[in-house]
């Protein structure tokens, strides 16, 4: 039966109370037996020993709380001990609990934006296995990297790899069931869709296989928003109809309201048949690719995988596929983007921030349990471990650091407002929002706050001599201590200093980037679109005529300059698509490659955006004549040396529709038409009025662009009663709104620096004044010996100076060294940037100066009568 | 039954001594709970009126500081009972509070002494 009770002793282990009982009667038992043997009669012996042994339950209760009581008993008089201090020092405590509330609660805003942008997996099921796939030219000769239907039938059926490939379009198409045309965003999505995003319509159903067949019943799923818009969220929007120009389509579903891909701004959506006679030319591309992976499957097997298969098809089609190659990338880097080094920048800068408030509370702590010398000597005194009393001093900072983290929270949520606000067309803007475990990642914060801030001051003051000094003046540790601070405040100043250092890169770049021509005129200048599908693409010369009768209508109204069209792009908007091409003219080079972006636009393109024309003319209208090309003098000069560039022709390496062999017509002058940071690079203009259905159409008005807006609106109308217009707005927001992430990077980054600096000049003017009312004594027999008020203040201003100073040069050092973090975002500025550099110090020592008149001053109104008195 | 107010503020002034003579009669060997309260009888000859109950919440205190050991074993009588004994701790803890009763009551032997 040995196995038996061992293992009666285990469970009792596991049950400490039923451990406790037993042990009680045990010894009542034990008692009773005693009591019998020594003749008392058994009922009687043991009621006497219950009555010696006292209440059992009783015993058993206070048992339980020697257990549990120990740490409770700790946490309820520390937290006393806390409040007490609140009470005690309601200064201190408001300065602590609202610089951390600034430190954490920027710290919790910034974290935020990571975790939703960054961290937080996309609002797919297992979006990891979520793939974006591009085909792309091997020799580098084309730039296309959409994928052709039929490429990505393939695709699906023979890799090993995907549970399902799938593609998606925009088109932008007008509604007619309404008195206005409405313009809508219709994603055109390949068959496997909803399986690929594994997202189920939140009402209705997804398609049949009838309906994305060629000919099949036409059927639409709309978005969320659409549903919310057109039907107010009324179920019975599924069947109904949707109308466009020739024919009508029946909702079958609606999409949830988390479903905002390929972007939040599509409406509908429609299948494109495979089957369709328009998809079987391998050269018609048009889908971006997603597919989703099996699960196990790594990107590298995929990528292998879907290699493989796409080197059979070059075997098997040399014509079309054989220069194709296939690349991958999870979908969410493709949406995050490069944002990701920026949050990564504010999130350290915000981290520095938070440091500096530590180590400013830090320095106010030290001054405080210096006041505090008499309580924690007696403290020893009678008793108390040092554990004790350090624990009691960091339960105080931590009250003031979960007050300053609730406080911080609060701050939290209005920034959180004004992300959405400000930077809503970042990526994964709307995605931002506190949620628990931003609320946990606050409280860790807090705690880390409590440990910096508060260990060092706590085990400082609890030193065992401090026993000693109980009997001693307090005024006579001062040197000591005051050294401790300095380097306080020299630290606080170094990190402020860093910050200043990126933050006054930023700006300055930021200057510098108002301040470039971007050799075309930005101002006065609208911007808009009229929807049109596809589908118009087959009859090009009839598409052509409509944009050109569209351009002539906006060209009638009054107060127009002049309009043209871009084709795809904005001028100064990134994202410009590079082609190979080559010339025919002059000698043929093939070890030097004719790069360049091309930028589709019809006549009166450079009029319209006052780029001059340094050499030959402008597009003829493009109805019917020989295509014609202009360049830009970059190219002219790279590329162009060694013929005539008038009446040369160029060709695209790769034979494309869009730009067949061309006539160079005119060289224009340089502009940055691929995003103002960049330099302008050679650039070809192919004359196309209109390579897609609905290109952008710029208009140069005399007045406000805006305010000519409805005339604009009113007069297509008129010519174009079945078409909508959208995409209003000035070119000049169009390009700040590409520069959102510039804009919000630097000024959130100029805040954080200033915030630093002004606790660092906080940090010092508590320092001084600290140390000003502890050398009072001092500075009161300096001046009963002779020393003048003057030389007073200028002893401690200067002794403020001399940290600030070697604070900044080392912050300066430090910034310098982080400044390679800033690569990539500055514009014509280097990390060594004097004037950046010399405004950081001439700010700073304005600051300091600032800030320690004040306690020097009053240091030296110091009454030496008095406080000689007091000696 | 004596009135329950009185009881508590004794047991809290025998606090420090108990724990002390606990220290003491398990330093002898391993003992369990109605050993303990058997020689605390004996060798303070009835003197110190322990109320039999209030000795286990000492005990577990001791234990709980690591000064005293306690593990599950067959008693005389062949029942289950747990055993303490003294820890390395305990050991060191024991001879310091013996140095200051020893001080402690010399010094108020002195004071009684030249008292006189």
């Amino acid at each position: 039966m040995r196995w038996l009770s061992n293992l009666s002793r285990r469970s009792a282990k596991r049950d400490p109370d039923a451990d406790l009982d037993r042990e009680v009667v045990f010894h009542i038992d034990a008692l009773a037996r005693d009591y019998e043997a020594s003749g008392m009669p058994p009922g009687q012996a043991r009621r006497q020993a219950r009555i010696d042994f006292g209440g059992r339950e009783q015993v058993t209760q206070q048992l339980r709380e020697v257990h549990i009581s120990a740490l409770a008993e700790a946490v309820r008089s520390n937290a006393r001990a806390a409040f007490r201090f609140l009470r005690k020092a309601p200064g201190l405590s408001a300065a602590v609990i609202l610089t951390l509330a600034l430190g954490i609660g920027a710290n919790t805003a910034v974290f935020s934006a990571i975790d939703a942008v960054i961290l937080r997996p996309l609002p797919f099921p297992q979006s990891d296995q979520l793939m974006a796939i591009q085909q792309y030219d091997t020799e580098g000769k084309s730039p296309v990297t959409f994928t052709a239907p039929i490429r990505l039938e393939d695709w699906n059926r023979l890799n090993h790899t995907f549970q399902a490939l799938t593609g998606y379009d925009t088109e932008d198409e007008s509604e007619t069931s309404g008195p206005l045309p409405e313009h809508i965003s219709n994603a055109i999505v390949a068959p496997r869709f909803l399986q690929v995003w594994g997202t189920a319509p939140q009402l209705g159903r997804d398609f049949t296989p009838a309906e994305e067949r060629f000919g099949g019943p036409d059927a639409v799923l709309i978005s969320n928003r659409l549903w919310h818009r057109r039907f107010h969220a009324d179920p019975d929007a599924i069947g109904k109809q949707l109308h466009f120009n020739d024919h009508a389509r029946t909702i079958v579903g609606v999409m949830p309201a988390s479903f905002r891909f390929p972007d939040r701004d599509v409406d509908i959506f429609t299948p494109g048949p495979a089957d369709a006679p328009y998809a079987q030319d391998r050269k018609s591309t048009w889908y971006s690719v997603v597919g989703r992976l099996k699960p196990g499957v790594t990107e590298q097997q995929a990528l292998a995988d879907l290699s493989t298969v796409q080197h059979q098809l070059g075997i098997q089609f040399p014509k079309t596929d054989g220069d194709l190659g296939v690349r991958m990338v999870p979908l969410k880097s493709t949406i995050v983007g490069d944002i990701g080094s920026s949050l990564w920048l504010l999130y350290g800068a915000v981290s520095l921030l938070l440091l500096i408030a530590c180590i400013n509370i830090a320095a106010l702590l030290l001054a405080r349990t210096a006041d505090r010398e008499r309580e924690i000597s007696l403290r020893f005194a009678l008793g108390a471990s040092r554990r004790t009393i350090v624990t009691q001093l960091l339960s105080e900072v931590l009250l003031l650091a979960v007050l300053g983290a609730a406080l911080g929270i609060a701050l939290a949520a209005g920034a959180v407002q004004l992300f959405h606000h400000f930077a809503a067309s970042l990526p994964r803007a709307a995605e931002i929002a506190l949620d628990w475990r931003l609320l946990l990642y606050t409280f860790a914060t807090a705690l880390a706050a409590t440990l910096l801030s508060g260990l060092y001051p706590a085990l400082r003051s609890t030193r065992r001599q401090l026993a000693h000094t109980l009997a001693q003046s307090s005024h006579s540790q001062v040197s000591t201590r005051g050294s401790l601070q300095w380097l306080l405040v020299g630290a606080q100043v170094a990190f402020a200093v860093t910050l200043l250092v990126g933050a006054g890169l930023l700006l300055r770049s930021f200057q510098e980037l108002g301040r470039v021509s971007p050799g075309f005129d930005v101002s006065h200048v609208l911007t808009l679109q009229i929807s049109g599908g596809w589908g118009e693409t087959a009859d090009m010369k009839r598409l052509t005529q409509r944009i050109h009768t569209d351009l002539d209508a906006l060209r009638s109204i009054p107060g127009v300059e002049a309009a043209a069209a871009g084709g795809w792009q904005l001028p100064g908007v990134s994202g410009q698509a590079q082609i190979e091409l080559s010339l025919l003219e002059g000698e043929q080079d093939n070890s030097h490659k004719i790069v360049a972006i091309t930028h589709v636009i019809s006549p009166g393109y450079f009029h319209t955006l006052s780029i001059p024309l340094l050499q030959g003319q402008d597009c003829d209208a493009d109805d019917g004549g020989p295509p014609s090309v202009l360049v830009n003098r970059s190219f002219a000069n790279r590329y162009l040396r060694q013929v005539t560039p008038i009446g040369s022709h160029l060709r695209t390496v790769v034979q494309d529709t869009m730009m067949p062999t061309a006539i160079i017509r005119g060289i224009a002058a340089d502009a940055r038409e691929d995003d103002l940071n960049n330099a302008p690079s050679p650039t070809v203009y192919p004359c196309l009025s209109a390579p897609t259905p609905s290109p952008w159409f710029l208009v140069r008005t005399r007045g406000n662009p805006m305010a000519l807006a409805p005339t604009i609106r009113a007069k297509l109308h008129q010519i174009e009663p079945a078409r909508s217009l959208f995409a209003i707005s000035p070119l000049e927001d169009r390009i700040s709104d590409s520069l959102t992430e510039n804009l919000l990077r630097t000024t959130v980054l100029t805040f954080f620096a200033g915030t630093a600096i002004s606790l660092a000049c906080l940090g010092l003017y508590g320092t001084l004044s600290y140390l000003g009312r502890m050398r009072r004594r001092e500075m009161g027999l300096r001046l009963a010996i002779g020393a003048t008020r003057p030389q007073i203040v200028a002893t401690l201003v200067a002794q403020g100076l001399r940290i600030v100073a070697l604070g900044c040069l080392a912050g300066l050092a430090m910034g310098l060294a982080a400044s390679h973090l800033l690569q990539g975002m500055l514009y014509s500025v280097t990390p060594t940037d004097p004037v950046t550099y010399a405004a950081i110090i001439f700010l700073v020592v304005i600051v300091a100066v600032i800030a320690s008149a004040g306690p020097a001053l009053r240091a030296a109104t110091t009454d030496p009568a008095r406080v000689l008195r007091e000696e | 039954m004596p009135p329950e107010k009185p009881e508590k503020e004794r047991s809290d002034l025998l606090q420090g001594t108990l724990d002390m003579l606990i220290l003491k009669i398990v330093a002898l060997g391993p003992v369990h709970g109605y050993g303990i309260s058997l020689r605390i009888r004996q060798v303070s000859r009835d003197v110190l009126q322990v109320q039999q109950g209030s000795l286990y919440p000492a005990l577990h205190r001791l234990e709980k500081r690591g000064w005293l050991l306690a593990e599950w074993g067959e008693s005389d009588n062949g029942r289950e009972a747990k055993f303490y004994r003294l820890s390395a701790k305990g050991k060191k803890q024991l001879s310091e509070e013996e140095a200051t009763w020893r001080r402690l009551s010399e010094a108020i032997g002195l004071v009684l002494e030249t008292a006189h």
